[in-house]
C-alpha cells in the first residue's frame, strides 16, 4: 500500500501539471510585479532600472491618494452594509422566519450570481437622466418628488451613494447565508438557557449570539472587505471612474497607469501596495479574532 | 459503469474545444493578404472609401486579398505595440501621430509616405497643406501618416431655431453666448455636448484660447513660451466653466456620449454643437440628420474681444491617420497602394462627399451643400491650429481629460485648478 | 456538542404562531423583508421587461410602464449588429474547457496531494492555498507582459490559460478538504485487490466525488462565466472577445442611443446564469458560499 501510495511517477503525473501552470501562470508574475515596481518604461522600448522612485512618486501623487482615499472611503460603507444587513437578515432567518425562509434565502441570493457588468449597466439605466429619466428618476417624477431628480451618475457624491448601494444590493444575500449557515451552529441549549434567564431578543442578540458567532463573523468582515478593496469591474462598469477620476478605486487607478499611461513600473508599484494594503488588512482582523478565542 | 464514461466524455470534450478553438483560417500559398486596422468600426468614411477602391483595384489583382478589422481607440495602442515587438504589423494601420509613432519610425517598423509615394510616382495626388499638418507631429522626421480626413472643426447649428428667435450667425464670442442665453431661456438646450468622451469637452478650451492667443496658442506652450496659468487660458476654463453652469450644456453633460450629444443635434434637441467636419458623414445623410440636410449651418469660432486670433484661424486636423508598415509591405502591396490612394481624393468627394487630404482632380458638380461650405470655408484659411491634446504627453493628456470632466460638473473645481493642474502634468515630462 | 441543522433551530420555533400576529416586531421584519424581496426581484425583473420593448415605448411612454407586445427585434438586433453572437459564442468557447481542463487538473492534483504520500506535499498545498490571497491585479501586468512577448494576447487558449491557472487554488482547496473525509479502507481493498494507483483514482475517487467536483465546477462557472478584468486585459479584438468585455463595448457604443438592443444585451449575458442559478440554486448557494466560509 505504502508503495502505492509513494509511486513518484503517479505522483509527478497527478500533481505536475496543475503546478506548472499555476507556478508559470500565477507565482512567476508575482515575482516578476515586484521586480518590475523598481523599473520604468514601455514595452516597446525596454525598461530600465529605477530604483525606489516608483515608490516615492506614491506619496507625491495627489490622484493615488485621492483614489486610496477613495478606496477606503468605498470599503468602509459597503463592507459594513453588507455585513449589518447580512447579520440583520441572518438573524430573520433564524429567529422569524420559518417555512418561508427557504424561499425568501433563495430569492435574495439571487443577486450574487449575476454578473458586475450586467448589474452596473442595470443600476446604470436605473439612475439615468439624460437623454431619458431612468426607473427611479421617473417614479420620483411620477411621486412628484421632482426635487429629488439629479444626475445620479454625473456627481461625485450621488455617483458614490449610487455605487455604494449597487454593491451592498449584490451582497446582502450572500452574506445573509453565510452568517446563517454561522447561527446554525450555535447550539439550542444556549438559546434556549439564555430565554428562560429571561434574556429579551435584543439582549439575546447582543450578550449570547455575537459573541458565539465571532469566528465566522471575523472571516466574512475578511471576506468582504478583500473584495471591497479590489473593487474594480463595478466601478469600471458604472462610472468608468468618472466623473473626472473622483470615483476611482486604486485598482482602476493601477489599470489605467499602466495601460492609458503606459507606465508600467508605477503601476505595478500601486498593484503592490494594494496587495500589502489588503494583507494588512486581513491581518488586523485575523489577529482581532484570536485575541479573543485565547 | 459510469466511472468508465467520465474521463473518457472529459477527453471528447477537451479534444472538441481543441478543434473548434483553434482553427486558423487556411491561406492559400501565393496569396498575398493586405489587412487594415482601422479605427473605424463601421463601414463609414475612409473605411468605406479604401473598401470600394480595393474591390475595384483587385479585380485585376488575382490571388491578392483584401481585410480590414475594427478596433476601439482605447485599445489601440497596446495593440500596435504588441504586433510591432513581434513583427507582426498589419500593411496599414490606424495610428495618432506623436510619442508612440515616433518610437515606430525610430525603430524601423514604418515607412515614409513621401518617398513611397514619390517611388510610386503618386505623390502628387497629396494635398500639402494636409501633408504638412499630417507631418506635423513626429518633430521634423518627416511625412509617416496618411492624411485620409481632412477636417476643419467649428459651431454647427440649426438655422430653423436660429431665424425662430431673430437671431444672426455670432462672430464674437459674446453673440454666441446671448444667443446661447436666448435658446436656455426658451428651454432650448444651448450647445449639444458628449461629456463623457472628454475631448469635446477640451476642445472648447481650444477654441477660446487660440482665439485669445492666436493660431499658435499651443505650440508656444509646447515650447514654452506660454504657460497654461497664464490670463488667456485661465479665461477659457472659466469662460467654458460658466457655460456649463448655466445649463447651455444641458443637464449631466458629462454622461453623454458621443452618440446621443450627435442624436441631440441632428434631431432638434439643441441649437448648436461644436464638431468637426468628419461628421458631415450623418450631416450629409437624411435619414440621420433629421432637421433636414439644408438646415444645417457652419460657423467658424467666434472672434474674443482683444484676442489675437481671426476668423481666418480654423481649427484643422487630419483626424487619426494611417500608417503603412515596412513589415508588411511588398511589390504587391505598391500596387494596390498606388491603385487605390491615386484616385483616393476623387471618390471620397464625388461619392461621400468627404474631405480629404489627397487632392481631387474632377469635382463632381453635384457636390452637397455642407461639403461646399467646408471647402470654401477651408479655402479662406490662413492658419491652422489643431486640438487641445495634440502637443501633451499621455498622462497629461488623461489629466486634461478627466479634470474637464470635473470642471464643468463640479462647482468647487475652479478654473485657476485646471490649469494648475494641466501645466504640472506638462511638466512632468515623460 | 452543537446539534446542527438545516433546519430552523427548536429555539425558533418555539415562538408559538398566535404570538406571531400579535408581536410588532414582527410587522417591521415582514414589511422589512418583503420591501427587500421587491428591491432584489424588481430590477432584474424590469430589465426583463424592458428588453422586450420596442423604441417608441422608451420615447414616449414612462420608464416603467409594462411593455406593449414582444418586441423580438431588439434581440435580433444585440445578436446581430451588437455581434453578441460572437461574444456568446466565445464565452462558451473559453468557459468549457476551462471548466473541463480545471477540474482534470484540480482533481488530479488533490488527490496526489492528499491521498498519496510524498514528502513535500504539505509545501505544495499551501503554495496552492496562497493564491486564494493573492489579487490578481499583482499578476495582471507581469502576465501581460509574459503574453505579449510569447504573442498569447487575443488568443482563446491564452484566456482559458488564465482562467485555469487562476481556477486552480480555490478548486485544490475544496478538493483537498473532500478528499480528506475519503476512508482509506476501501483504496486499501482495491490495492489488495491488484488495482494500480491509476485505477484507483479512476474507477473509485473519482467517482465519489461527483458531487463535488459539481460545486466546484459550478463555482468556477460563475467565476469564468462573470469574468470582465481577465477577458478585458487580455482580449481586445472584437472576434475574439467574451461575453462581460463585450456588453462592456456594446453599452459603450450604443447604450444611450439604443435602449431595447442593450436591454437585450444585458439580458444575455445574465441568462445563463440565471438559468442555472433557477434549475440548480440549492447547489449553487452551497457551493459559493462553501468557498466564502471556508476562505
Amino acid at each position: 500500500m505504502q508503495k502505492i501510495l509513494s509511486d513518484r511517477k503517479a505522483i509527478l503525473l497527478f500533481v505536475g501539471p496543475a503546478l506548472l501552470i499555476y507556478v508559470v501562470i500565477v507565482l512567476i508574475p508575482v515575482v516578476w510585479s515586484v521586480v518590475y515596481s523598481f523599473q520604468e518604461g514601455t514595452l516597446l522600448s525596454g525598461f530600465r532600472f529605477v530604483g525606489l522612485n516608483n515608490f516615492g512618486k506614491l506619496w507625491g501623487d495627489r490622484d493615488f491618494i485621492n483614489s486610496l482615499v477613495f478606496g477606503l472611503r468605498y470599503a468602509v460603507f459597503v463592507s459594513t452594509g453588507q455585513i449589518a444587513i447580512g447579520f440583520l437578515l441572518a438573524l430573520v432567518y433564524t429567529f422569524y422566519l420559518k417555512k418561508a425562509s427557504a424561499l425568501v434565502r433563495t430569492i435574495l441570493f439571487f443577486p450574487v450570481v449575476l454578473p458586475t457588468v450586467a448589474v452596473a449597466q442595470m443600476f446604470t439605466k436605473l439612475f439615468e437622466i439624460t437623454p431619458q429619466y431612468g426607473l427611479v428618476n421617473a417614479l420620483l417624477d411620477a411621486a412628484h418628488l421632482n426635487a429629488w431628480i439629479q444626475p445620479w451618475l454625473g456627481q461625485s457624491s450621488t455617483a458614490f451613494v449610487v455605487i455604494v448601494i449597487m454593491d451592498i444590493w449584490r451582497a446582502i444575500g450572500f452574506y445573509g447565508i453565510i452568517l446563517y449557515s454561522g447561527l446554525l451552529d450555535i447550539p439550542d441549549e444556549i438559546i434556549e438557557a439564555a430565554r428562560l434567564d429571561g434574556a429579551q431578543q435584543w439582549k439575546l442578540v447582543r450578550y449570547i449570539v455575537t459573541p458565539l458567532l465571532r469566528p465566522v463573523l471575523v472571516t466574512a468582515i475578511i471576506f468582504s472587505l478583500n473584495g471591497t478593496l479590489k473593487v474594480f469591474e463595478s466601478v469600471l462598469a458604472l462610472t468608468g471612474g468618472g466623473p473626472g477620476n473622483t470615483t476611482m478605486p486604486l485598482t482602476l487607478y493601477m489599470y489605467k497607469t499602466a495601460f492609458t499611461v503606459n507606465q508600467y513600473g508605477y503601476g505595478s508599484t500601486i498593484a503592490i501596495f494594494l496587495t500589502l494594503e489588503c494583507l494588512l488588512v486581513t491581518l488586523f482582523f485575523y489577529r482581532f479574532a484570536r485575541r479573543d478565542i485565547a | 459503469m459510469k466511472t468508465n464514461r467520465f474521463l473518457p466524455f472529459m477527453l471528447v470534450i477537451i479534444v472538441m474545444s481543441l478543434l473548434l478553438v483553434a482553427a486558423p483560417p487556411a491561406t492559400a500559398q501565393d496569396e498575398v493578404v493586405i489587412t487594415y486596422l482601422s479605427i473605424l468600426q463601421d463601414d463609414v468614411g475612409f473605411n468605406r472609401v479604401i473598401g470600394e477602391l480595393s474591390a475595384q483595384c483587385l479585380t485585376d489583382m488575382p490571388n491578392v486579398r483584401y481585410e480590414r478589422e475594427g478596433i476601439n481607440l482605447d485599445a489601440l495602442g497596446q495593440r500596435i505595440d504588441q504586433l510591432a515587438l513581434n513583427n507582426n504589423l498589419p500593411t496599414l494601420f490606424s495610428a495618432d501621430s506623436g510619442p508612440q509613432l515616433i518610437e515606430l519610425i525610430d525603430n524601423g517598423y514604418v515607412l515614409n509616405v513621401e518617398e513611397l509615394f514619390t517611388e510610386l510616382g503618386i505623390y502628387d495626388s497629396l494635398n500639402p497643406a494636409a501633408a504638412a499638418i499630417a507631418a506635423a507631429g513626429v518633430q521634423g522626421r518627416g511625412l509617416y501618416a496618411l492624411p485620409l480626413e481632412l477636417n476643419i472643426e467649428g459651431f454647427w447649428y440649426n438655422k430653423q431655431m436660429f431665424a425662430d428667435h431673430d437671431l444672426d450667425v455670432p462672430t464674437t464670442w459674446d453673440e454666441m453666448l446671448a444667443a446661447a442665453a436666448v435658446f436656455h431661456e426658451n428651454g432650448i438646450q444651448a450647445f449639444a455636448l458628449a461629456g463623457r468622451e472628454k475631448w469635446p469637452i477640451t476642445r472648447y478650451l481650444a477654441a477660446y484660447a487660440n482665439r485669445v492667443y492666436g493660431a499658435d496658442a499651443m505650440v508656444r506652450v509646447r515650447d514654452g513660451e506660454l504657460m497654461l496659468t497664464d490670463p488667456g487660458f485661465i479665461e477659457a476654463a472659466q469662460e467654458l466653466k460658466d457655460m456649463a453652469e448655466s445649463g447651455y450644456f444641458g443637464v449631466s453633460p458629462t454622461t453623454l456620449d458621443y452618440g446621443t450629444a450627435l442624436d441631440l443635434f441632428n434631431q432638434g434637441r439643441a441649437a448648436m454643437y461644436y464638431m468637426g467636419s468628419w461628421e458631415l458623414r450623418s450631416f450629409n445623410d437624411p435619414a440621420q440628420a433629421l432637421i433636414g440636410t439644408e438646415n444645417i449651418g457652419y460657423f467658424n469660432v467666434p472672434l474674443v474681444e482683444g484676442g489675437e486670433g481671426t476668423l481666418e484661424d480654423f481649427s484643422i486636423n487630419v483626424g487619426t491617420t494611417t500608417i503603412i508598415s515596412s513589415a508588411g509591405y511588398n511589390e504587391t502591396v505598391g500596387e494596390w497602394i498606388r491603385c487605390v490612394f491615386s484616385q483616393y481624393g476623387d471618390h471620397a468627394m464625388n461619392t461621400l462627399g468627404m474631405i480629404t487630404g489627397f487632392n481631387v482632380n474632377n469635382p463632381s458638380d453635384d457636390l452637397p451643400q455642407l461639403t461646399q461650405i467646408v471647402l470654401e470655408n477651408l479655402d479662406t484659411a490662413n492658419n491652422a491650429f489643431l486640438w487641445w491634446e495634440a502637443y501633451f504627453n499621455p498622462r497629461a493628456s488623461v489629466v486634461a481629460g478627466d479634470n474637464a470632466q470635473l470642471l464643468i460638473s463640479d462647482p468647487g473645481y475652479t478654473a485657476e485648478q485646471y490649469m494648475t493642474d494641466l501645466q504640472a502634468a506638462l511638466d512632468e515630462g515623460v | 456538542m452543537s446539534s446542527k441543522r438545516p433546519t430552523q433551530s427548536r429555539a425558533a420555533q418555539a415562538v408559538s404562531v398566535t404570538a406571531w400576529f400579535k408581536n410588532p416586531s414582527r410587522w417591521v421584519v415582514a414589511v422589512g423583508i418583503g420591501l427587500l424581496l421587491i428591491l432584489a426581484l424588481y430590477p432584474i425583473i424590469w430589465l426583463l421587461l424592458s428588453s422586450i420593448k420596442a423604441p417608441h415605448e422608451f420615447n414616449l411612454r414612462p420608464i416603467y410602464a409594462l411593455p406593449e407586445g414582444f418586441y423580438a427585434q431588439n434581440y435580433v438586433d444585440a445578436w446581430t449588429s451588437g455581434k453578441f453572437s460572437i461574444y456568446f459564442v466565445n464565452s462558451v468557447l473559453v468557459t468549457i474547457p476551462s471548466l473541463a481542463l480545471i477540474l482534470c487538473m484540480s482533481v488530479a492534483a488533490a488527490f496526489g496531494i492528499e491521498i498519496m504520500r510524498w514528502k513535500l506535499k504539505n509545501k505544495v498545498l499551501l503554495l496552492f492555498l496562497a493564491g486564494i490571497l493573492i489579487p490578481i491585479q499583482m499578476v495582471l501586468l507581469p502576465l501581460y507582459t509574459m503574453y505579449y512577448r510569447l504573442q498569447l494576447l487575443d488568443n482563446r487558449w491564452g484566456l482559458i490559460l488564465v482562467y485555469t491557472a487562476f481556477g486552480f487554488p480555490l478548486s485544490v482547496f475544496l478538493l483537498t478538504g473532500y478528499l480528506k473525509s475519503l476512508s482509506y479502507e476501501i483504496l486499501e481493498a482495491a490495492v489488495v485487490d491488484g488495482a494500480s494507483i491509476y485505477q484507483v483514482f479512476f474507477r473509485i475517487v473519482v467517482p465519489m466525488m461527483k458531487n463535488s467536483l459539481l460545486t466546484v465546477g459550478l463555482i468556477q462557472f460563475f467565476f469564468i462565466w462573470n469574468d470582465l478584468l481577465l477577458s478585458l486585459t487580455f482580449v481586445s479584438t472584437t472576434p475574439q472577445r467574451t461575453i462581460q468585455a463585450g456588453l462592456l463595448d456594446f453599452v459603450g457604443r450604443f447604450g444611450q442611443r439604443e435602449w431595447g438592443p442593450t436591454f437585450a444585451s444585458i439580458t444575455m449575458s445574465v441568462l445563463p446564469t440565471l438559468i442555472i442559478y433557477l434549475i440548480l440554486n440549492k447547489l449553487v448557494i452551497r457551493g459559493l458560499t462553501a468557498g466564502g466560509v471556508k476562505g
